[in-house]
């Protein structure tokens, strides 16, 4: 991912933000770009979650002591709540915010709506990684791979709500629209969250119970163990801001070659509007596109750079 | 976006290229009512299983003893704590004696139990009511979310502690 290198551009770009209120960050005539204290921010919180889940991996591999029931199986309690606890309470808790944030009047904005959607995208990515590794430790331990108990239900039915949640961004709409009746799509599939979370009290599972997030707030977990699975809630948050600030990014970037395509397709229907009819036999090859559109833009090279 | 309005606006004045044929629509129509219909028959499916077992995924041995009758042969999720001393293995997988709430019930399970089955760890047997016992043939251990720090240096004290 290399985000940094829409950062490259001059000043005067970054002046043209305010210019254009409905691309944060975005210009007229470049891309939107990060401010040096935005770069170094993403820079430091990634390095910081590679670094937080190395340590992790190597606690949790060699220096923790096997459980007394689970033996080397409870290795995957370093993951798999940290997943989990990124994916409901992180993503989609965030999401439920920006999208009740988006829809209050006094602090309606666009980027309320483009942090909900990231922060679902990221979410769905790790509520799927949730059931993997959900499924990869149940096998060994309930002995199956899957069991229809509520904890499990509702986490599946979480992914399936959040995924129409976007499904529901990709029908075309204009951009007020889209996130008026995303937010309410987020706010309705967060419903689902605290099910999941007190499924395991409300009803008999298979599921074991929060082991940290309690009743009693009191991890039932020893020593080292406890250390390393806190430092893995810790690594997987700061992978959970890392993507989302890159997600954001590319959200805005989404956004700003959106409007610089209409804005050409604009001028190109304007164009032909006023052009005088051809003769068929004097109709010439069109000269190659120019580099610069029409509506002043430059062609948005660095895009490209940013999906590698 | 503020220039969105503007293709309405301009679209009937300017003769421009036409719009995306009806079939092209049609289709993105079609591909949105189909994607649309894949989740919510998934979520509904999800319902119908979370609301047909998941909210009551087992019966404690105390209660599906209350309900026997109602039970009948009907397949169900029994659940105990296996009493120690009870499991001994068979040529078909392996019986055992699982208790809750004050009751207990003799499992004849067919097939090999998962492998942290063990003697006082609690367990959800799949099968019904057979005879005076349950016939099962699938064993879920259904572990505590307590992890304790497996330390074979321990040694036993004479009164019993671990140390």
């Amino acid at each position: 991912m290399t985000s940094t290198v829409v950062t490259e551009r001059s000043d005067d770009h970054r002046r043209g933000d305010s210019a254009d209120p409905d691309l944060v960050g975005g210009t007229r005539n470049g891309p939107p770009v990060l401010s040096r204290g935005a770069v170094l921010t993403t820079r430091v919180v990634g390095v910081a979650a590679v670094v937080g889940v190395a340590f992790t991996v190597w606690l949790g591999l060699w220096v923790t002591p096997p459980d007394k029931v689970q033996g080397n199986l409870v290795r995957l309690v370093y993951i798999h709540p940290g997943v989990a606890w990124v994916a409901l309470y992180l993503a989609f808790g965030l999401a439920a915010v920006a999208s009740l944030l988006y829809l209050w009047p006094r602090t309606r904005s666009l980027f309320w709506d483009r942090l909900a959607a990231a922060a679902v995208e990221v979410g769905v990515v790790f509520n799927v990684c949730t059931l993997i590794s959900g499924s990869i430790w149940g096998r060994p331990t309930w002995g199956v791979w899957w069991a229809w108990d509520a904890r499990l239900t509702s986490t599946a039915a979480l992914l399936v709500l959040f995924l129409g949640y976007m499904a529901l961004r990709r029908v075309p709409a204009e951009p007020e629209v889209r996130a008026k009746r995303s937010a309410f799509a987020a706010l309705f599939a967060a419903l689902d969250v605290p099910i999941v979370h007190f499924s395991v009290v409300w009803w008999k599972t298979l599921h074991q119970g929060a082991t940290v997030l309690n009743a009693n707030l009191s991890p039932t977990i020893h020593g080292s163990m406890a250390w390393t699975l806190l430092l893995g809630f810790v690594a997987l948050t700061l992978v959970f801001v890392w993507m989302l600030l890159v997600r954001y990014r590319i959200g805005v970037l989404e956004d700003w070659v959106g409007s610089g395509e209409l804005d050409l397709a604009l001028r190109e229907r304007q164009a032909e509007g006023i052009a005088p009819p051809v003769a068929p036999a004097d109709v010439q090859p069109a000269p190659p596109a120019p580099a610069e559109t029409p509506a002043g833009r430059e062609a948005p090279r660095e895009i490209a750079e940013v999906s590698q | 976006m503020t220039t969105a309005p503007a293709v309405d606006q301009a679209s009937p004045a300017a003769p421009g290229p036409p719009r995306a044929p009806l079939s092209e629509r049609a289709s993105h129509r079609v591909r949105y009512v189909l994607v649309g219909a894949v989740l919510v028959g998934a979520l509904g499916f999800l319902l119908f299983k979370g609301l047909g077992t998941a909210l009551n995924f087992y019966l404690p041995v105390n209660q599906a003893v209350h309900q026997r009758s109602s039970l009948g042969d009907r397949t169900f999720n029994l659940e105990g704590l296996v009493v120690p001393g009870s499991i001994h293995p068979t040529p078909q997988g392996v019986d055992f004696t699982l208790s809750a709430g004050g009751q207990t019930m003799r499992v004849v399970n067919d097939g090999s139990p998962p492998q942290l089955f063990q003697n006082d760890i609690p367990v959800i047997a799949v099968g019904h009511f057979a005879a005076g016992e349950f016939s099962s043939n699938q064993i879920m251990v259904k572990h505590s979310a307590n992890y304790i720090a497996q330390n074979p240096g321990r040694v036993t004290a004479p009164n019993g502690t671990k140390r």
